[in-house]
C-alpha cells in the first residue's frame, strides 16, 4: 500500500534535527508537511534533504482541499509534483477534507457531507492528484466534531469507495476514529470492523484534548498530549487484524522534548515486534 | 451551484459567525453550535498562530490579546489564498499604518516589513557564495558581484531595527537612535537571519550591485549617498556572511 | 557618479577621492581574498539555526490538528495594547518633544 517500513515514525520538527541526527536510527520513517517545504531554499530543505539521505520519508499533505467543492489548485499541485520529485518519498498521502473555499485558505481540516454528489467530486479530486503526482496516495480518515443531516453513505464506506473507483489506498487515523466515534457516541470497534484494513498503507496515532457537552464528552483532535490509551488499544486491535503497519506519531502542539517522542515512537514498534514475532511463530 | 457547493458556503458563512441553519447538521441547536466553535476556533487560532509566527516582534509590541484581535481584522482584510503560509503577510505593514488604533505607533508598519522580509530571506533560494580565490583575479572597477537571493535591503522611516532588536530574546534597552533607519537583512551561513543597520552608502553599494554594476561604480554611487564613504567593512561582512555570489548563479 | 567622468570633468578633490577609492577597492579585494570561508560544520548549523530566533524568520507551520486552546470570540468588544510597546520612548521627532506613544484602546467590531 505504501513503500514506508512497517515501523513506527514521527512526525518530523525541525527543533529535533540534532538529536534525530545522533539518535534517530530506532525511526522507522520521517513524515513531514509538504506546505512547510515550498520555499526555494534555506534550512527547511537543507533538513529534509539531510534526512531524507538516511531515512524512509513520508509526504503529508494538508492544503490541498480534496473535500472542496471547487476544482484543485492547478499551482499547489504542481508544486506538490515537483517536491515529490525532488524528495521521491516513500509515500503522499491527503486528507478527506477542506481547507479553501472561493478565494480564502482557511488552515483547517473542515468535513464535508457523504452523497452520491460529494463522492463523485471527492473521486475525480483524487484521480487528479494521483495523475499530477504520477503515484498513488494516500487517503485519511478525518476527525469531525459536526455531523451533516444531508449524508447518506457511512464514511468508511465512503473511504473504500473512493480507494475503490481511483486505486488509492487509505490513511487510517486510528486516534481519529477514537474521536470521532466519542463525538458521535458511535462505537469505534464497530468503525475499524467495518474497514476495508487491506488497503491501509499508513496508521497515524495522536494525542486528543478532551472537553465536555451536556450530552457527554467532546475530544478535540489537537495532536498536543500522548496517546491516549483507548487509542493504543484500538491500535493494537488493528495491527493483530491487520498485521505490522507503518505507523506514524504526530506531535504538532505543545512539541515535546525529543526523548518524549522518541518514546512514544517506541511504545508503537514494540506493538508491531510482538505482531511480527507472533506472526513469525505462529 | 451544486448542492455541496452550498452547503460549503453555508458552513463558511456559519464559521464567520453566520449561524448554522437548523437543518444542516444533525442534533440539537445549543450543542451544534458547541461543535462548531470547534472548527471556528480551529481556523481563527490557526490563523492568528500562523500570522503571529511570522510578527513575532509585533506580537511583543502590542500583547498578545491585542495581536488576536488585531490578527481578525487583518485576516478578515487580507486573509491567505494560498496554503502556504509562510508567504502570507505581505500586506501586513500595509495593513498597520493605516489601522485607526494604532495610529500612535507609525513605526509598526516598519517592525513589519523586516519581520516580512526575515520569512523571505529564511526561505530564499540557495546560491553558492564566491570562493575567495575568485578575487585575485578581478580588476578591482571592473568585477562585477552578485548579491544572494536572500539580501534585502529596507529603507525605514522609523528606527524599526533598534526597536527589532530590543524586542529579541536577551535584547538589550538601547536608546533608540532619531530618525530612519535602513535595514540590511539576510541568511548567513548558518541559515539564521540577522538583522542590521546599515549607513546610506552600504545601502547605495549594496542596490547599485544588485542592479548589476560593477564594483567600481557601485563604489562611487556609494559615495554620492554618503560623501567618503569606504566600502571595505560593508563587502567584507557580506563576504563573511555567504551573501556574495557570482553573477552566473542568478 | 563621479568615478565614471574623464578627468578633465573632476575637480581636484574629486580626482582625490576617485584615486583613494580606487585603492580602497583594490584593497579590499585583495583581503576578500583571503577572507576564511570556513567549511560549515553541517550538523552544528542545522540544529543551531533552528533554536534561537530562526524559529521566527522561518514563519508559520502547518497543522493538521485541531486545537483545544480558545481564542477570545467576542463581537463588540474593547482592549489595549499590553506589549512592550507601551513602555518604549522614541527619542525626539519634529517638535522636539520625546514620544512615548499612546495606546488607542481598539473599540470596534472584531470579526467572530
Amino acid at each position: 500500500m505504501s513503500h514506508l517500513p512497517a515501523a513506527a515514525g514521527v512526525g518530523f520538527k525541525p527543533e529535533h534535527f540534532t538529536a534525530i541526527r545522533s539518535d534517530g536510527g530506532k525511526i522507522g520513517f520521517f513524515e513531514v508537511h509538504a506546505e512547510n517545504y515550498m520555499g526555494a531554499g534555506g534550512l527547511p530543505h537543507a533538513q529534509l534533504s539531510a534526512l531524507r539521505a538516511d531515512h524512509a520519508i513520508s509526504i503529508h499533505g494538508v492544503g490541498l482541499s480534496i473535500g472542496g467543492a471547487e476544482g484543485l489548485d492547478a499551482n499547489h499541485l504542481a508544486r506538490l509534483r515537483s517536491l515529490c520529485d525532488r524528495y521521491e518519498p516513500e509515500s503522499f498521502s491527503e486528507h478527506l477534507a477542506w481547507s479553501s473555499h472561493g478565494a480564502d485558505y482557511l488552515n483547517a481540516l473542515l468535513p464535508l457531507p457523504y452523497t452520491e454528489e460529494t463522492l463523485a467530486t471527492v473521486v475525480a479530486h483524487v484521480d487528479e492528484v494521483q495523475n499530477a503526482l504520477a503515484r498513488r496516495i494516500l487517503l485519511e480518515n478525518p476527525s469531525t466534531y459536526l455531523l451533516f443531516a444531508q449524508s447518506t453513505i457511512p464514511e468508511v464506506e465512503f473511504l473504500g469507495e473512493v480507494a475503490r473507483r481511483t486505486g488509492c489506498g487509505l490513511l487510517l487515523d486510528v486516534n481519529n476514529v477514537q474521536v470521532s466515534a466519542v463525538n458521535h457516541r458511535t462505537d469505534p470497534q464497530r468503525y475499524i470492523a467495518a474497514f476495508p484494513l487491506h488497503l491501509v498503507g499508513e496508521i497515524h496515532l495522536g494525542g486528543h484534548a478532551e472537553e465536555a457537552l451536556p450530552s457527554g464528552p467532546l475530544l478535540i483532535d489537537a495532536h498536543g498530549t500522548p496517546v491516549a490509551d483507548p487509542v493504543w488499544d484500538l491500535y493494537s486491535q488493528v495491527i493483530r487484524q491487520a498485521g505490522p503497519l507503518p505507523t506514524l506519531v504526530e506531535w504538532d502542539n505543545d512539541v515535546p522534548d525529543w526523548p518524549t517522542l522518541a518514546a512514544e515512537a517506541a511504545r508503537a514498534e514494540a506493538i508491531l515486534r510482538q505482531e511480527a514475532d507472533r506472526l513469525v511463530a505462529a | 451551484m451544486s448542492p455541496h457547493s452550498d452547503i460549503l458556503s453555508v458552513f463558511r458563512n456559519a464559521l464567520n459567525g453566520g449561524g448554522l441553519p437548523p437543518d444542516l447538521v444533525l442534533g440539537a441547536a445549543d450543542e451544534a453550535a458547541r461543535r462548531l466553535a470547534v472548527y471556528q476556533n480551529n481556523v481563527a487560532h490557526s490563523l492568528i498562530e500562523a500570522l503571529a509566527a511570522r510578527f513575532p516582534v509585533i506580537r511583543r509590541l502590542v500583547g498578545s490579546d491585542f495581536f488576536a484581535a488585531l490578527a481578525r481584522c487583518y485576516i478578515e482584510a487580507d486573509g491567505p489564498r494560498s496554503p502556504v503560509l509562510a508567504e502570507w503577510g505581505e500586506s501586513f505593514a500595509e495593513f498597520l499604518s493605516t489601522f485607526p488604533p494604532l495610529a500612535s505607533y507609525p513605526y509598526m508598519a516598519d517592525v513589519a516589513r523586516i519581520e516580512f522580509a526575515r520569512g523571505r530571506a529564511f526561505h530564499a533560494a540557495d546560491a553558492l557564495p564566491i570562493d575567495p580565490a575568485w578575487f585575485s583575479a578581478q580588476d578591482p572597477w571592473s568585477a562585477r558581484l552578485d548579491l544572494h537571493p536572500s539580501v534585502h535591503v529596507l529603507r525605514l522611516e522609523h528606527p524599526a531595527v533598534s526597536i527589532w532588536e530590543r524586542n529579541q530574546p536577551g535584547g538589550e534597552q538601547v536608546t533608540l537612535p532619531a530618525g530612519g533607519e535602513i535595514a540590511l537583512i539576510l541568511r548567513d551561513r548558518s541559515f539564521d537571519v540577522p538583522v542590521r543597520a546599515i549607513s546610506p552608502g552600504d545601502a547605495a553599494l549594496i542596490e547599485a550591485l544588485r542592479e548589476g554594476d560593477s564594483l567600481g561604480s557601485a563604489a562611487g554611487r556609494a559615495r554620492s549617498a554618503e560623501p567618503d564613504h569606504d566600502p571595505r567593512d560593508i563587502l567584507i561582512h557580506l563576504m563573511r556572511q555567504g551573501a556574495l555570489i557570482t553573477p552566473e548563479q542568478t | 557618479m563621479s568615478a565614471f567622468r574623464s578627468d578633465k570633468e573632476m575637480n581636484m578633490t574629486e580626482k582625490s577621492n576617485s584615486l583613494c577609492l580606487a585603492a580602497s577597492l583594490a584593497c579590499v579585494l585583495s583581503v576578500l581574498a583571503i577572507t576564511p570561508v570556513q567549511a560549515q560544520d553541517m550538523e552544528k548549523c542545522y540544529g543551531v539555526a533552528t533554536a534561537g530566533k530562526n524559529d521566527c524568520a522561518a514563519g508559520p507551520g502547518t497543522t493538521c490538528a485541531g486545537t483545544s486552546k480558545v481564542d477570545y470570540q467576542g463581537n463588540a468588544w474593547k482592549y489595549v495594547p499590553k506589549g512592550t510597546c507601551t513602555s518604549m520612548e522614541l527619542p525626539a521627532q519634529g517638535d522636539g518633544a520625546p514620544r512615548q506613544g499612546s495606546l488607542e484602546p481598539l473599540t470596534r467590531d472584531v470579526p467572530a
